[in-house]
């Protein structure tokens, strides 16, 4: 039977390797430096991140110069076009590494400010190196750009609202938007990637 | 037609399955709300309930999933015509029902999210009440991934119907809802809420919902209901599909009823003939009303806590009785010295954190409702809610997520009164004192009798006797030598009245020196004696001992794993503290960003050194040579900030040193992250160096309004104002605050940091200063108040 077009990825977090230069730059260190604060900060927060992604793979049009229509929503963007100028299909896709990271750092934001700065750096090089990971299972072998999400130069941050609903990024992943269009787990992304011809 | 209430009580009951695939085939476009479809196509949708109707389901979910007033103008009318729709279809027919179906609102509630809990409420309770002028027979509430949310629209639901309410949450395959709760934590919850069923539905197939309902089948003394999709989405030659047909979807259900499910139905991708086959495989099973479970239990937005055989810990840290410190945070509004009170008492192993705010010159409710709501985004404990006011009681019920325990009621009438009524609605364990009208009888048959008649009291309100755990009142044996034996005898008398017991240990010693030695052995006895609950202070080890010495000693804990565990971890803390001092003194200590060494060095220096010289000659300095190190880029952010954390910790003792009249609070500064926007590490970072240098921070917090600013630094006469934003849409509700503030008092000097600012950007919306980094504004600020 048909039914919903939406795939699912998840790994566990041994799966996904966190990336040294996302980290280093996060934290504002050398490359490959580590300390024990840093080490002990992603032991607790690996005992608690739960990668998930979904995703869909669709057409893209282009009715016109600087607009992209992907069915679900039509961006007008320059970045984004240029973006894909070499594609006509993209996925679509909206990750998460749950809300226990939130909590994590809500604790975090009590009791010690280095831990939180350094747990906060390590969840976004995380969700990061995970939709690094989610990408090469999804592609599997095609030819893609560089993801782009909304909130990149021109490509609105409004645009979060129609993504996630076609997503169905809160009931798959229990993502929800504030009134600023910012998305609660904190370390969530959602993006478009072309799929070049 | 039976009422569904008693339908469900005598046989299996089948709800309808899927709507959207159905709807897609019937011409619905891909991306259109199907709600709408109740007005412009009321005949599809009359079809496709009678197409399960047909197939013999009892129960209609009405087409009304997405519906509420945020999403839909026309709310009231959607509802109206769904729920006229399944009436339509149902007409006629033998016990069959609708079910208003009212889904989540797709926000996320305070304290991780934006909306309110008590607009969560209003926005529900807007649907209850047209789905219950508009006839449901009963009210279905789905597809819930976080227990908050779930308990905002059970009470809509029950504050504006009589309606039945039936709810499944969506559980994920490790068992949990998206926010973290567990079956047995949810469970707990709805029954103290008095819903009529509970269950699970979407997210899963059949086959992976066996195990959650184990765990209802377990926990639930309510029919469980179970609507599980049909398997999970994959690619086949290139076509999504559910990967499970509905020969084997029903041959599931076979097995979930045979684990104790007794209301069966379908989610996405099922249909009626999936209905149809769960319907005759599982007819002729033989059917058992649910039993009755007698469980104590209380919960929070994770997991239960059960109150047994095995010793329930009660922190009793946060309770301003006999603690200065925590009084003075109560005063000053210091919830930070709170939250940390709660995570150590986390961390030390308590079960249940003990919450008592009382004191004559605070307003109790509010300062209560902000301490739940800031607890429980930072423990995942269940809270004992302890105030004797029952407006306090009720406001913190309300609002709490899961069900909490109660403290307290007692055997006074004015008490029975005001408490039970709370319970019966909000649900809750009760903590019951032997006290009445003529005070704490002398005997221990005398506290069994005012416990006795608490409980019969409390069946009048419907609240059954395995909610009730009697605390009989441990007096100090200083002044009541028989107390302790008069105590144990009415813990061993009450316990064969069927419910279980609490103590506030610790009384027994008042007035005694080394109090812990008669607590503990109190304690000890106490335990042997039967006792369940303790209302204890985490932080003795002495405490601690008997309760882990005690569950090994008891076959509670099995393989002695969590004696072995804590027995090595207190050998390693002894061996830490008999240890030769190492050479740190405090401006090495924050240096190396040594927080614990940091806080015992400057309580060394304080017997004999002014405060002042403290700060200025030891932690000033050391946090210059950080600092300095930091700007020449010889030291990373991460050691900063360690350092900023162990200047901190030796800040707080000098404070605690200063007599309150003599704190400096002449260098101040108000701190927030702009409207809009919830980056604060920045911010954060900035707090803790201006702490750490001695400056008192009003910390508003994220996404704070431009007014709360204005407000805060009026209230304070503070002329310093640090604001920060990291993305390039929130700099206007920066531009804004400041100029709200420079309306208000032209003195004020605003500091601006964040990713997007630049010096060229500061100007533009008129900031005082841009900082680069958080030492800059620290170096700004001091020379603000120093010029």
């Amino acid at each position: 039977m048909k039914s919903s077009d939406i795939m699912m990825i998840r790994a566990a977090s041994d799966e996904v390797e966190i990336n040294r230069n996302e980290l280093a730059q996060r934290l504002g260190t050398a490359r490959g430096y580590s300390s024990e604060l840093i080490e002990s900060c992603r032991e607790k927060l690996m005992k608690v991140i739960s990668y998930k992604c979904v995703y869909i793979r669709i057409p893209v049009q282009k009715p016109q110069e600087n607009v992209c229509d992907f069915g679900f929503m039509r961006v007008g963007s320059r970045y984004l076009y240029n973006n894909l100028r070499d594609c006509d299909e993209a996925f679509a896709m909206a990750l998460t590494s749950g809300i226990a990271v939130d909590r994590e750092l809500a604790k975090l934001r009590v009791i010690s400010q280095a831990e939180h700065f350094v747990t906060d750096a390590l969840a976004s090089a995380a969700i990061d190196s995970f939709a690094d990971y989610a990408v090469s299972k999804m592609s599997n072998g095609l030819q893609c750009v560089p993801r782009f999400s909304p909130g990149y130069g021109d490509f609105s941050l409004e645009f979060q609202k129609p993504f996630l609903e076609r997503l169905n990024g809160h009931g798959l992943l229990g993502i929800t938007l504030s009134s600023a269009y910012l998305m609660t787990p904190v370390k969530s992304i959602t993006a478009i990637m072309g799929i070049k011809k | 037609m039976k009422k569904i209430t008693e339908l469900i009580k005598e046989q299996r009951v089948y709800f309808d399955g899927g709507t959207g695939t159905l709807l897609q085939s019937m011409g619905l476009p891909a991306g259109q709300s199907p709600e709408l479809w109740n007005i412009t196509e009321p005949e599809k949708i009359i079809s496709l309930h009678n197409m399960y109707f047909d197939a013999g389901a009892h129960i209609v979910k009405t087409n009304t999933f997405g519906v509420n007033r945020e999403k839909f103008e026309n709310y009231a009318e959607l509802i109206r015509a769904g729920i006229n729709c399944a009436k339509t279809a149902a007409k006629g027919r033998e016990n069959a029902y609708v079910a208003y179906d009212m889904g989540p609102t797709g926000q996320l509630l305070e304290p991780l999210g934006q909306l309110r809990f008590e607009d969560a409420v209003s926005i529900f309770a807007d649907n209850v009440k047209v789905a219950a002028e508009s006839g449901a027979d009963l009210i279905l509430i789905e597809t819930m991934n976080d227990s908050y949310e779930t308990k905002a629209a059970v009470l809509a639901a029950k504050e504006n119907s009589d309606l039945p309410v039936f709810v499944t949450n969506v559980f994920d395959a490790s068992g949990k809802l998206m926010t973290g709760a567990d079956p047995a934590a949810m469970t707990a919850m709805l029954e103290g809420l008095r819903v009529d069923a509970v269950g699970m539905n979407c997210s899963l197939g059949p086959d992976l919902m066996l195990e959650i309902m184990e765990q209802f089948a377990k926990y639930s003394s309510l029919p469980v209901i179970v609507n599980p999709n049909a398997g999970l989405p994959e690619v086949r030659d290139g076509e999504t599909v559910y990967n499970i047909g509905a020969e084997e979807f029903s041959d599931y259900m076979v097995q979930l009823t045979q684990r104790g499910a007794t209301i069966l139905g379908g989610c996405c991708g099922t249909t009626p003939e999936f209905i149809a086959k769960t319907i005759e495989k599982t007819r002729d099973l033989p059917y058992r009303v649910p039993e009755k479970k007698n469980l104590t239990v209380v919960s929070s937005y994770t997991h239960a806590v059960f109150v047994d055989e095995d010793p329930v810990l009660i922190g009793e840290r946060i309770n301003p009785t006999g603690k200065p410190k925590l009084r003075e945070a109560l005063r000053s509004g210091d919830l930070n010295y709170i939250l940390n009170e709660a995570i150590k008492q986390t961390d030390a192993g308590c079960h249940i954190l003990d919450v008592n705010v009382g004191l004559p010159e605070i307003n109790e409710t509010e300062m209560m409702k902000k301490c739940v709501a800031a607890i429980q985004s930072v423990s995942d404990l269940p809270l004992q809610i302890d105030s004797t006011k029952p407006d306090t009681l009720e406001a913190a019920m309300r609002m709490y997520n899961g069900k909490p325990l109660v403290n307290s009621v007692n055997g006074t009438e004015e008490s029975m009164k005001n408490v039970l009524p709370l319970v019966a609605k909000y649900g809750g364990g009760l903590i019951a004192l032997t006290i009445d009208e003529k005070g704490i009888p002398e005997t221990a048959k005398g506290r069994a009798e005012v416990a006795e008649m608490i409980i019969r009291r409390a069946a009048e309100y419907g609240i059954d006797k395995k909610e009730i755990i009697v605390d009989p009142l441990a007096l100090t044996i200083s002044s009541n030598p028989e107390s302790a034996k008069v105590t144990l005898d009415a813990v061993r008398m009450i316990r064969k009245l069927g419910v279980k017991t609490s103590l506030g240990i610790s009384n027994i010693s008042f007035g005694l020196p080394q109090r812990e030695l008669i607590t503990s052995t109190f304690y000890a006895n106490a335990l042997q004696t039967g006792l369940n609950c303790a209302i204890m202070n985490p932080f003795s080890a002495a405490m601690m001992n008997v309760y882990y010495a005690y569950r090994a000693l008891n076959m509670l804990d099995s393989g002695c794993t969590d004696y072995i565990g804590y027995a090595s971890a207190s050998a390693d803390n002894s061996t830490k503290t008999n240890a030769p001092k190492t050479e740190e003194n405090l401006h090495t200590s924050i240096v190396k960003g040594l927080k614990e060494s940091a806080a015992q060095k400057t309580e060394e220096l304080i017997k004999d050194t002014a405060p002042l010289d403290i700060i200025n000659g030891h932690i000033i300095p050391a946090l210059n040579e950080i600092g300095t190190a930091f700007e020449q880029k010889k030291a990373y952010l991460p050691q900063l900030l360690m350092s900023a954390d162990a200047a901190s910790a030796a800040f707080e003792v000098v404070k605690r040193n200063i007599p309150a009249e003599q704190s400096d609070k002449s260098k101040a500064i108000v701190l927030a992250t702009v409207q809009g926007d919830i980056h604060d590490i920045g911010k954060n970072i900035v707090k803790v160096l201006m702490e750490s240098y001695g400056f008192t921070v009003y910390d508003l917090g994220r996404d704070v309004p431009p007014e709360k600013i204005r407000d805060c630094a009026l209230e304070h006469n503070c002329k310093l104002v640090g604001l920060s934003a990291l993305m390039t849409t929130t700099v206007p509700a920066m531009a804004e605050t400041i100029k709200l503030l420079n309306e208000t008092d032209r003195s004020i000097r605003v500091i601006v940091g964040g990713a997007v600012l630049n010096q060229e950007y500061a100007d533009m919306i008129g900031a005082d200063h841009y900082g680069p980094d958080a030492m800059d504004s620290v170096r700004y600020a001091e020379a603000f108040y120093n010029a």
